[in-house]
């Protein structure tokens, strides 16, 4: 079975859930007309969705290349944190309002679609994995010196949450072409 | 040859027809190419919001462009090669789509507001490296870049919406 053909069975499972009610329930919804109605409205909303993209994954990246040693050594891994990690929070939840636009835009295109859902459980996925990074790294930004050196398991949390930040981007362009 | 039949001939190119055809291809390149986009902005509004003196005012601003510029030239190059496999599956009808056209201005005003920038305002980076407060170029290179660069990723996305209405 190739992997199309799972994500073909995907979709035939979805389609027997109460998500199809949910989807089209959604679709009759004033606010799901109005985005449907205008042309500009999906357009607008993803680019939204992708400048809070810019902003989250730079500053993914700004930390995690840090904690790596290949950018911002000349400063401490406390003040690197300072200033990107509010800049990833902040930007996810405008991700999240934007994505939730998107799903009342065109919730049969996002609900009955196996990469969404695939999607959606690497961001759980990620967010956990943040989470237990950042906690993990909190002893880290106590230190006042910019030469410390992190241990395995912070580096390894690091080119991890690049990758799954890499992969869900993928996933996100590919809802586009999800075989449903 | 003119440029109308350039356009033709990339498409009808074996690499043209290929990424046109394959049922992976284009969505792939696509992604990546998003990915090496988002990079590139996201590590240039580092440098552009320290120009503009909104974060980052207690860091020199030498260390701050040193710090992204790798990265920001590494995707770049990324997102052009994407972009030009991209542009390779369907040549004319991305020369015929307004939006797509309006990208490359944008993409040309981006390098022209950096030359600006590094010939005459950089030249005296060395007076305000580490002050918090920047000269006026340098705000208005900032500002200027982060606008254009939001148009580039606004006219990209329209472009998938609009390339079957051109011809």
């Amino acid at each position: 079975m190739s992997f199309s053909d799972l994500l073909f069975a995907f979709t035939e499972w979805l389609r027997t859930t109460p998500l199809v009610e949910t989807a089209l329930s959604i679709s009759e919804h004033p606010l799901s007309l109005l985005i449907a109605s205008h042309f500009w409205a999906i357009p607008i909303i993803q680019t939204l969705h992708i400048l809070a993209l810019t902003a989250a994954f730079g500053s993914v990246l700004m930390i995690n290349l840090r904690i790596l040693g290949l950018t911002g050594n000349s400063r401490t891994f406390a003040q690197t944190v300072r200033r990107f990690r509010p800049w990833t929070w902040w930007a996810l939840l405008v991700l999240i309002i934007t994505g939730i636009g998107m799903i009342i835009g065109e919730p049969i295109r996002e609900l009955i679609n196996p990469i969404f859902w695939i999607k959606m459980g690497l961001i759980v996925a990620l967010i956990l994995l943040s989470l237990w990074h950042q906690a993990a790294l909190s002893r880290y930004t106590i230190e006042p010196g910019t030469a410390l050196r992190f241990g395995a398991g912070a580096r390894l949390g690091a080119v991890g949450l690049i990758l799954l930040w890499c992969v869900i981007m993928f996933a996100g362009r590919w809802i586009a072409y999800a075989p449903v | 040859m003119n440029l109308g039949q350039l356009w033709e001939a990339i498409q009808a190119s074996s690499l043209g027809i290929y990424i046109a055809e394959s049922a992976w291809a284009f969505p792939t390149i696509e992604s990546v190419h998003v990915i090496a986009i988002v990079t590139v902005v996201g590590t240039v509004a580092v440098v552009d919001l320290r120009l503009l003196g909104l974060t980052a005012r207690d860091y020199p601003v030498t260390v701050i462009s040193r710090d992204t510029l790798t990265w920001t030239w590494g995707a770049f190059v990324l997102a052009a090669i994407t972009g030009l496999l991209l542009f390779a599956s369907k040549a004319t009808n991305y020369m015929a789509n307004p939006y797509f056209l309006a990208k490359m201005a944008m993409l040309i005003l981006v390098g022209l507001n950096m030359t600006v920038f590094h010939l005459i305002t950089w030249r005296t980076i060395k007076e305000w490296d580490t002050s918090a407060i920047t000269p006026t170029g340098a705000k208005i290179a900032g500002a200027l870049s982060l606008f254009f660069w939001v148009l580039v990723i606004f006219f990209g996305r329209t472009i998938g919406f609009t390339l079957g209405i051109y011809e």
